[in-house]
């Protein structure tokens, strides 16, 4: 079970080899060390408990209170 | 018969090209030119170039640093609105994603994933508490019918963001229905309340196979039955081999409950279908009257207008302390969210697109081509359309406007792909599905892509070397830049919420190592 507001999935992680063979196209660029790589991510995990409000109830009440022209802060 | 050279499938290299020789590119505002030759058009504009390129900046951003800036944004409550201490604060995680580029004043193109699973429908209550699970499918040709548990009636419809009831004052209705969540992709992939959210890959331990999903457009919502009418064009299946199959031939699973899929804007031109004004590109001549509009370029059309205390504000900088207004100016309401959700917007019948200093045109709109005869307001992926507005006369001698090239036709989430998101999706492992439109050559077709690859790559290394010289700066990146004429226009399309939700002290930032950091705090990455 993931944590609250953990992204799920590591999406690349690149292998030694990977690392080792990778170049720039034909360009004399260089590249060494593990390149900081974050990863656009698969699924966040919001699991929210009785009490707290949750995303979609939030979008919810931003939206309704607009609507009655209460811009929510 | 002649013998052919080559292999069994002949030589391409062999084939005559043709020649468009002495003829003259021509040049436009937006284009910078090309020969008069509408293959070579359709072939540039093709979804597949997108596509392709997108695949080699994937490959490319694996060699490097990629420029990422991960976020987690607090959403705004009504006011007085209070949160017990300690309680998981209601937000929505994504990444916002640097693309290096010559094409752009800064050096760089900012694009913007809103991550699968923000809204979830397990958090969605009915009568007497019931979670909205998914209680029953129906379909036909064209749409899956799905009915939400939680006895949803004319007195207890479907709950705020699926449905904004109308506000009727003394009688008369003053804010229509809003459905603001129509449009969206839902995905079938949370199994029981509060639980994780499956992948592709999650196995059920009951019968030790995949899952599998669906995700599909939601298209309309019946607030009173509490039914959700989503689309089969475009829908993807992940199949329990963990293949991704479209369109989904599957039904959506009762009993689970929906959430909401990955959500991707860009602030490209591609994206954004605008041309930038950039004074780094005028000549020394012109630059003593940059800002300038040709004659030439004032179109009809929309555009947005960021102000500051009622001033215009262009900055392409602020502090993250700012909250800065979207003014949204449109010749009629069709091609506008309505006032009722961004309140500085304006409709006037003159409105241009041009604003000066900014947005130059949007430049012809690439569309899709043909209407689907069996599917109503569909389109088939092809050739493309160039549009631009159309406009009849009166019998008075004046014209009207009569329709505005300004929209691409919807596919999987509403919006159409530019190739930094094909490669976010690469990024992903989401294996786009090759688009249709493959393009078409006089010449060889391998030429022309090996071509494609060769320049995408050529441009992704000048712009690396242009970027590696000039440096960003901490003001550069988000969420410093957020509040940019062209930037606020993609956050809002990102989050799906009016700009006035989008407050720049909401957002808390995540540096190299992990560790979240406020700007509006102002708080900095570790170095």
């Amino acid at each position: 079970m993931a944590d609250f507001n953990e992204i799920v999935d590591g999406t690349f992680v690149l292998s030694e080899e990977q690392i080792a063979i990778r170049k720039y196209g034909f360009s004399p660029i260089k590249a060494s060390g593990t390149p900081t790589v974050y990863h656009p991510g698969d699924v966040v995990n919001l699991p929210y408990t009785t009490g707290e409000i949750s995303t979609i109830e939030a979008i919810g009440l931003a939206w309704n209170a607009f609507a009655s022209g209460i811009t929510p802060e | 018969m002649a013998k052919k050279s080559g292999s069994s499938f002949g030589n391409f290299s062999e084939l005559k090209k043709f020649q468009t020789k002495g003829v003259q590119p021509i040049r436009t505002e937006f284009s910078k030119g090309s020969v008069p030759d509408s293959i070579y058009s359709s072939n540039r504009e093709a979804a597949w170039s997108r596509w392709r390129r997108g695949y080699e900046i994937y490959s490319n951003s694996t060699v490097g640093e990629v420029y990422s800036y991960p976020f987690n944004y607090r959403v705004p409550l009504p006011p007085g609105t209070v949160l017990p201490p300690g309680v998981n604060p209601p937000q929505i995680p994504g990444i916002f994603q640097g693309f290096p580029t010559n094409n752009k004043e800064f050096g760089m193109h900012w694009s913007g994933v809103r991550v699968a699973g923000s809204l979830r429908f397990d958090n969605l209550r009915g009568a007497g508490g019931i979670p909205a699970a998914i209680k029953s499918v129906t379909e036909d040709e064209n749409y899956w019918y799905i009915s939400l548990e939680g006895g949803w009636n004319a007195q207890n419809p479907l709950p705020p963001p699926l449905f904004i009831p109308p506000v009727i004052i003394g009688g008369k209705e003053i804010i229509p229905k809003q459905y603001p969540i129509n449009g969206e992709i839902l995905e079938d992939r949370v199994i029981t309340v509060g639980g994780d959210v499956i992948t592709s890959d999650t196995i059920d331990p009951t019968t030790q196979k995949r899952y599998g999903y669906l995700q599909a457009v939601l298209v309309s919502t019946d607030e009173i039955n509490g039914v959700l009418t989503l689309q089969k064009q475009g829908s993807v299946e992940s199949t329990p081999d963990a293949v991704f199959r479209t369109p989904a031939v599957d039904d959506f699973h009762v009993g689970r409950y929906l959430i909401t899929g990955t959500r991707y804007c860009c602030s490209c031109q591609d994206f954004t279908r605008r041309d930038y004004s950039y004074m780094m590109n005028l000549g020394k001549g012109n630059q003593k009257v940059f800002p300038r509009t040709r004659p030439a370029v004032i179109k009809p059309g929309r555009k947005e207008i960021m102000t500051l205390n009622g001033k215009v504000n262009n900055n392409a900088m602020t502090s993250a302390t700012v909250n800065r207004g979207m003014e949204v100016i449109a010749p009629s309401p069709e091609y506008d969210i309505p006032p009722t959700v961004t309140p500085n917007s304006s409709i006037d019948s003159k409105a241009l697109r041009d604003n000066p200093g900014v947005f130059r045109d949007f430049g012809k709109t690439y569309t899709r081509n043909t209407p689907l005869p069996s599917l109503q307001g569909g389109v088939a992926e092809g050739p493309p359309n160039y549009e631009d507005y159309s406009t009849k006369q009166n019998p008075d001698g004046s014209y009207t406007l009569e329709s505005l090239g300004d929209f691409w036709t919807p596919l999987l989430d509403e919006l159409r792909y530019c190739k930094h998101i094909y490669a976010m999706k690469f990024m992903e492992k989401v294996f786009p599905p090759e688009p249709s439109d493959y393009p078409v050559e006089t010449g060889s077709i391998t030429q022309w892509e090996k071509n494609l690859v060769d320049k995408q790559n050529k441009d992704n290394e000048e712009a690396a070397y242009k970027l590696s010289r000039q440096g960003l700066s901490r003001m550069d990146v988000p969420p410093y830049n957020c509040q940019a004429p062209m930037m606020m226009p993609m956050m809002q399309k990102l989050f799906n919420v009016p700009s006035t939700f989008v407050l720049m002290s909401g957002f808390t930032m995540y540096d190299k190592n992990g560790k979240p950091y406020d700007p509006a705090k102002n708080e900095f990455p570790g170095t």
